[in-house]
């Protein structure tokens, strides 16, 4: 364990994941209690998108992918909220396209394909010092606008009329969430990758609801749960030789399935 | 008693029309409510309750006319106005308590960024007495039945002290002894309160015997007025199809505004 933690690349990517992990894990809350799992896995996609634009471009990939996925999370919104088509139908047009387009535009060249699979799959052990400093961006953004407005997006994501009957700015409080949402995915791709993503954003949350009684324990066990998958997970992709984003996930979801039957056997007896 | 706070008219509308997309839903409604009254909305789906509600609270802005609460534009911060939803959809499993549905009410009064001081929790405990539902703060959310989930939603509009409450459908999924004691305890907490009450509902025979105005909407107001004449109104024939119900005010009201709601099962569908 000690020489797990004695590399710089390894105490580097835990420092990453813990982070990312926790930002995942807050969020998720709102993901479960405003039933976004499948626009974050929209999002997710569509960030595809925006990796390609920068890569072939030459603009940073993922700032590249945040301004991508922050603008087509935006006008989903707005579709959304002008109400002539379905949520579910607007992520199951634009996100499929976007990511339609960033396939288009990797395949014009062979030299990109190699750096896509590390945004596919995910590469944490690959985060230099530069790196952090842009995470640490990332995940201070979305954990700083979590912290001050958590009482406000959850009374929205409990019962939104009544929030704007209670004055809350409803529009803005949801695009924010979605921009948070979109930088908290693009962020997150690093550690676990654009097909793993939004496992990351719900499964620690789930664990979060199955063993705790009230929001805010939801959240501290979320948490936790997060970063024992991120610790335990990438020790175990180090000592078994395993990809470190399906080694994070794979912890989490065991975490979880022992919380559903922990949770199930307390409410029996 | 009527809110020291609220004089003359709390609702106006006058002339108001709305439309979604070419649907016409609301032509040329005017109302006025007087404070410390209790007016009811009824109608059939699709009437536009539900609308005149949404622009009440400011969520819907008129095509034409004119919309005013407490003489001012709805949806104006600081308006003390408490709004009671037909109900709230958690996902199932979702771990939010009582009281943290009730502390939502005092969102607005708090303000961003900052949290619940222990006066604000000191309101909550008061308005979860006030529908007695006390004992039960810590329990969550989804585990209570319908007629105890509406109760919260009062004690949650109470918490910000407000002047008008504005119920929407709050009794519907509620069997007919629940939604007898569910009106009797909202008369009792206006007639202590002097609060004013607006209420859309399909129970027509519920709010008949405990409002004081009954309003029919059929994307116009057919007809307004005390509860006994507008059920005699052809109006209410011609708007439902079928003959008026026969309503004995009073007589429910007191058998039921008093009963023991303490049982943690009543009446109704969570």
């Amino acid at each position: 364990m000690m020489e797990f933690v004695s590399f710089g690349f390894i105490q580097r990517a835990l420092l990453t994941g813990f982070l990312l992990g926790a930002t995942c894990a807050v969020l998720g809350v709102f993901v479960v209690l405003k039933r976004m799992a499948f626009i974050g896995v929209g999002i997710s996609h569509a960030a595809l998108g925006g990796v390609a634009l920068g890569l072939v471009l030459g603009f940073p990939p993922l700032a590249a992918a945040g301004v991508f996925s922050v603008g087509v999370a935006w006008v989903i919104g707005w579709i959304t909220r002008k109400g002539e088509v379905s949520e579910d139908t607007a992520i199951g047009i634009f996100f499929p396209t976007a990511m339609a387009l960033g396939v288009a535009l990797i395949s014009v060249s062979q030299t990109y394909r190699q750096g896509l699979m590390g945004y596919l799959f995910g590469d944490i052990l690959s985060v230099g010092p530069g790196d952090l400093w842009g995470l640490l961006l990332l995940t201070g953004f979305s954990l700083g606008w979590l912290a001050l407005l958590f009482k406000e997006f959850l009374f929205l994501g409990v019962d939104e009329e009544a929030a704007k009957a209670a004055g809350l700015p409803a529009a803005f409080l949801n695009y924010l969430l979605l921009s948070i949402l979109a930088v908290t995915i693009v962020a997150a791709m690093k550690l676990v990758g654009i097909v793993l993503v939004s496992a990351f954003l719900v499964i620690p949350a789930a664990t979060g609801q199955a063993l705790s009684s009230s929001v805010r324990g939801m959240v501290v066990i979320s948490v936790v749960s997060a970063l024992l998958s991120v610790g335990a997970g990438l020790w175990l992709s180090w000592l078994w030789n395993l990809p470190s984003g399906a080694s994070v996930v794979l912890f989490s979801a065991a975490l979880f399935f022992a919380s559903y039957l922990l949770g199930t056997v307390r409410s029996r007896g | 008693m009527t809110c020291p706070r609220c004089e003359g008219s709390v609702l106006d509308l006058n002339d108001v029309w709305f439309q979604y997309g070419r649907r016409k839903v609301l032509e040329g409604v005017s109302l006025e409510v007087p404070a410390g009254s209790f007016a009811a909305l009824i109608g059939p789906n699709g009437a536009g309750k539900s609308t005149v509600l949404r622009l009440l609270l400011g969520i819907l802005k008129p095509k034409k006319g004119t919309v005013s609460v407490f003489g001012r534009p709805p949806g104006k911060h600081g308006q003390p106005i408490g709004y009671v939803p037909q109900g709230i959809n958690l996902p199932r499993g979702f771990p939010l308590s009582v009281e943290d549905v009730v502390l939502m009410g005092r969102y607005g009064t708090i303000g961003p960024v900052r949290r619940a001081t222990r006066d604000d929790r000191g309101r909550v405990a008061e308005a979860l007495d006030q529908v007695r539902m006390a004992h039960l703060s810590n329990r969550r959310f989804e585990d209570l039945s319908g007629g105890q989930q509406q109760r919260v939603l009062i004690a949650r509009a109470l918490v910000s002290d407000p002047c008008l409450l504005i119920l929407d459908e709050p009794t519907s999924g509620l069997d007919p002894a629940a939604r007898a004691r569910f009106y009797g305890q909202v008369c009792d907490l206006q007639r202590a309160q002097g609060l004013t009450l607006f209420c859309a509902s399909h129970d027509v025979e519920d709010v008949a015997q405990h409002a004081q105005t009954l309003i029919l909407l059929d994307h116009t107001v057919r007809a307004s007025g005390p509860p006994q004449d507008v059920l005699k109104s052809r109006a209410v024939s011609e708007v439902y199809q079928f003959p008026p119900p026969h309503v004995h005010r009073g007589e429910h009201a007191s058998e039921t505004s008093h009963q023991p709601e303490d049982s943690p099962v009543e009446g109704g569908h969570p």
